[in-house]
């Protein structure tokens, strides 16, 4: 490649991970830069439809380094702004009023339409000496504007209020995705307005991404769980920038799933397209689409090795009694003695209660190798030693996905800055 | 701008007892001079009883069927034009026709993902019916909101080709018809009112909120088409802005103003002036006579203003009064600021002083 034009990319020393530097996974600068150029020039995820159902509804996210409100208004239409009082830029914007709504910084009580237009600012004539006798609105003081849409029933937010469609980023991915209609479905968590899972893991996202997409672990890691799917018949691919995956139940569990599955089966699923769809879209969340249950699977990065998982769940929206009727029906089912979930390794004297490894639980196996990963990227020991050309091909194309997407918007950042006049 | 093209008729369609389509072809060198925006209209000229008269009409066809262009014409009653076209146009004839024009149009492009409300009663639908044939055919992912209203059953236009739209786009068009007067029929008494292809009543407030209820948009960047006679327009916009929908995303096209034969303020009254015209860096000074516009004083004499709907709706006879004082009997299309300003449409002008300076 030529980078005649001042463009190089910085010199990167130390070991290589697939096609970043190990540096990628632990510097300040790496995350810097990622959370400018990936997270903060993407859809992000912002929650699931029903989260802002009625108009007036709200809700707060954070994307990349933008926090964004979410606003629906009597139309059905989502609005999005930048939550940034447009007089000293307190995060603090929400909404006022019945019926007809406001948006009002409670700080100094400056107040914007539904379009986040200016309507009012407490002493706008005595105080403000430029804003006297003006139309608030057209004084260049409304509040920033972000994207809002909706794909699959979730939300997502763009910091760009003129960002390419929602269907333009992710409509190439969605022949591959599970024919699940997650608005039909409800959601399901043990504790009432927690998410079904959620935690902080030592480790960088991509680490967590690399482990989400990694065939080749799923026979050897997960050898205890998940194994009611046939990993050997799994099928993957990229398309843009996102990533797909499908594999599909074992004979064995599939003929007897009425019996044998551990929830309601999703009814929006043909049996013949039954399996488990796990595509990751670009750049922060997995889907885990699956025969009783359909999971986002999202990452919110904290730190260049610290990384907070979000996991919803969503079943089907039957009563209670029939999801435990179900799960008491395949309780009963000898195929789980063979299929069920056991530990990594089973000692006889099963002596460390605590290592994930015995833990017969697939997310704590995937937690411990992420955390335990990281650890040992800045040992001046580190290598990737071999790459495994198929049940590895994901991990190499992410990451080359990745350094493209920066490399990209690095490059259209530079361009705006010579285009614009001095 | 002015400069008109004779097409050939190629084809006439009957709609309902009292609508046509009227059909163009449109040979390849004139592409490019007649393509157009769904929503825009064509404006025909025709000579009747001595005078040249133009008269507008509303695209119903997308832009990209290119061999022909395609209006929808409903009769007025003593509607001079619209008559002629329904009474004596036949296919083979040659019209004299003006390029597309008009400010009401959608933006459509592949790739766009939006959810357009289009709000339609009577004729209003021919614009708008454009709009959507062009949406759903371009933009893969968008959807198209259409509430309809009517009189009755028999004054539905273009029901066929709403219907086939319906069974192309099952999920992406979504037509809601409303009747005001419908007539009771022979199949309703074993037909359940939840079965009923269509509503009762006008587009009013209650209809459009329950609209929007049902339809909530799918894609979040949402646009909304009105096009009817103006009451059905102002109450539609009123309805729509207490529903929190911003005037930025609305769009508006006064048919009953843009048709030339109902609904102008033919109440306003002007006086005889002295004109003084300055058209092409030329000034022409010429009588106006009470009650004749400026446009049609300046025709008479002979100059080539730029005109095209003569309905106060399309702007291309948008001009500036320096000096004087002109009303105009229809305007939908300058702001009270620039009416202010001195901005006015000759083709709906009359003076008002005795001495009027207009420059274009």
């Amino acid at each position: 490649m030529n980078h005649s034009n001042g463009t190089q990319p910085p010199t990167e020393t130390g070991p290589m991970m697939h096609a970043l530097p190990a540096s990628a996974y632990t510097s300040q600068q790496w995350f810097d830069k990622e959370m400018q150029h990936v997270f903060s020039k993407t859809w992000q995820f912002a929650g699931f439809f029903e989260d802002v159902a009625e108009p007036g509804d709200s809700i707060t996210v954070q994307a990349g380094l933008n926090n964004i409100f979410i606003i629906k208004g009597r139309d059905h239409r989502l609005r999005a702004f930048h939550n940034i009082c447009r007089h000293r830029g307190t995060q603090l914007i929400r909404a006022v009023g019945k019926g007809q709504k406001s948006l009002t910084c409670p700080y100094h009580d400056w107040t914007y339409d539904l379009e986040g237009q200016l309507i009012s600012v407490p002493k706008q004539e005595q105080e403000f000496p430029e804003l006297k006798g003006k139309e608030l609105h057209k004084c260049g003081l409304n509040l920033h504007q972000a994207s809002v849409d909706i794909f699959k029933g979730m939300l997502f937010v763009h910091p760009d209020l003129n960002a390419p469609s929602i269907m333009e980023f992710f409509g190439e991915v969605q022949p591959y995705l599970g024919p699940h209609k997650p608005e039909d479905l409800i959601e399901f968590s043990e504790q009432e307005d927690q998410p079904f899972y959620t935690k902080e893991i030592e480790a960088n996202w991509k680490i967590i991404v690399e482990n989400y997409i990694d065939h080749y672990h799923l026979a050897q890691l997960h050898a205890g769980t998940l194994n009611m799917y046939d990993h050997t018949n799994a099928q993957f691919g990229w398309v843009g920038p996102h990533y797909w995956f499908y594999e599909p139940l074992i004979t064995e569990y599939l003929e007897n799933l009425e019996k044998l599955s551990s929830a309601p089966l999703i009814d929006t699923v043909p049996k013949e397209k039954i399996g488990a769809y796990v595509p990751w879209l670009f750049p922060n969340l997995g889907l885990a689409e699956g025969e009783n249950g359909w999971d986002t699977f999202h990452l919110t990065p904290l730190s260049p090795t610290r990384t907070r998982v979000v996991i919803r769940s969503k079943v089907m929206n039957v009563s209670e009694r029939e999801h435990t009727k179900q799960y008491n029906r395949s309780n009963k089912e000898s195929f789980w003695l063979e299929h069920g979930t056991f530990p990594k390794y089973q000692t006889d004297d099963n002596s460390d209660s605590t290592d994930p490894m015995h833990s017969a639980n697939f997310m704590a196996e995937d937690v411990y190798v992420c955390e335990q990963q990281q650890k040992s990227l800045s040992s001046p020991y580190f290598s990737v030693g071999a790459q495994a050309e198929r049940g590895e091909y994901a991990i190499r194309k992410f990451q080359q996905v990745v350094k493209d997407w920066i490399e990209k918007e690095t490059q259209a950042e530079i361009t705006q800055v010579l285009k614009e006049p001095s | 701008m002015s400069e008109c093209t004779s097409l050939v008729v190629s084809d006439i369609n009957t709609l309902t007892n009292d609508a046509k389509t009227i059909s163009f072809a449109l040979p390849k060198n004139h592409h490019q001079n007649f393509s157009y925006l769904p929503g825009q209209f064509l404006t025909l000229e025709f000579e009747l009883d001595g005078n040249s008269i133009r008269r507008s009409y509303s695209l119903c066809d997308t832009p990209l069927n290119t061999t022909q262009l395609s209006i929808g014409v409903k009769k007025i009653e003593n509607g001079l034009v619209s008559n002629h076209i329904h009474n004596h146009l036949k296919p083979g004839d040659t019209v004299k026709v003006l390029p597309p024009a008009g400010r009401f149009y959608a933006h459509i492009a592949p790739g766009q993902y939006k959810s357009y409300y289009l709000f339609a009663a009577g004729s209003g639908i021919t614009p708008l019916l454009a709009i959507a044939r062009t949406v759903l055919q371009v933009e893969a992912d968008s959807y198209v909101y259409l509430l309809f209203g009517n009189r009755d059953q028999g004054s539905i236009m273009f029901a066929e080709q709403l219907s086939a739209l319906q069974n192309d786009y099952r999920v992406r068009f979504n037509l809601i018809l409303t009747l005001s007067r419908p007539k009771s029929q022979w199949s309703d008494l074993w037909t359940s009112s939840s079965e009923s292809p269509f509503q009762k009543g006008r587009i009013d407030a209650a209809t459009i909120t329950d609209f929007i209820n049902q339809y909530p948009p799918k894609a979040q960047n949402a646009e909304y088409y009105i096009c009817g006679p103006g009451s059905m327009m102002s109450h539609t916009r009123e309805a729509l802005r207490n529903l929190d929908v911003p005037e930025s995303r609305m769009f508006l096209e006064n048919f009953g103003h843009s048709h030339g034969e109902e609904n102008t303020h033919k109440t306003i009254t002007g006086v005889a002036a002295q004109l003084s015209a300055s058209l092409n860096g030329e000034t022409t000074r010429l009588q106006v006579n009470a009650d004749e516009t400026l446009l049609r004083a300046m025709l008479r004499e002979g100059l080539n203003p730029p005109y095209s709907c003569e309905g106060g709706v399309c702007g291309s006879c948008r001009c500036q009064v320096t000096k004087g004082k002109v009303k105009m009997k229809s305007n939908s299309v300058l702001t009270k600021d620039e009416i202010n300003h001195g901005h006015t449409l000759a083709c709906q002008s009359v003076a008002v002083s005795d001495n009027v300076t207009i420059k274009y």
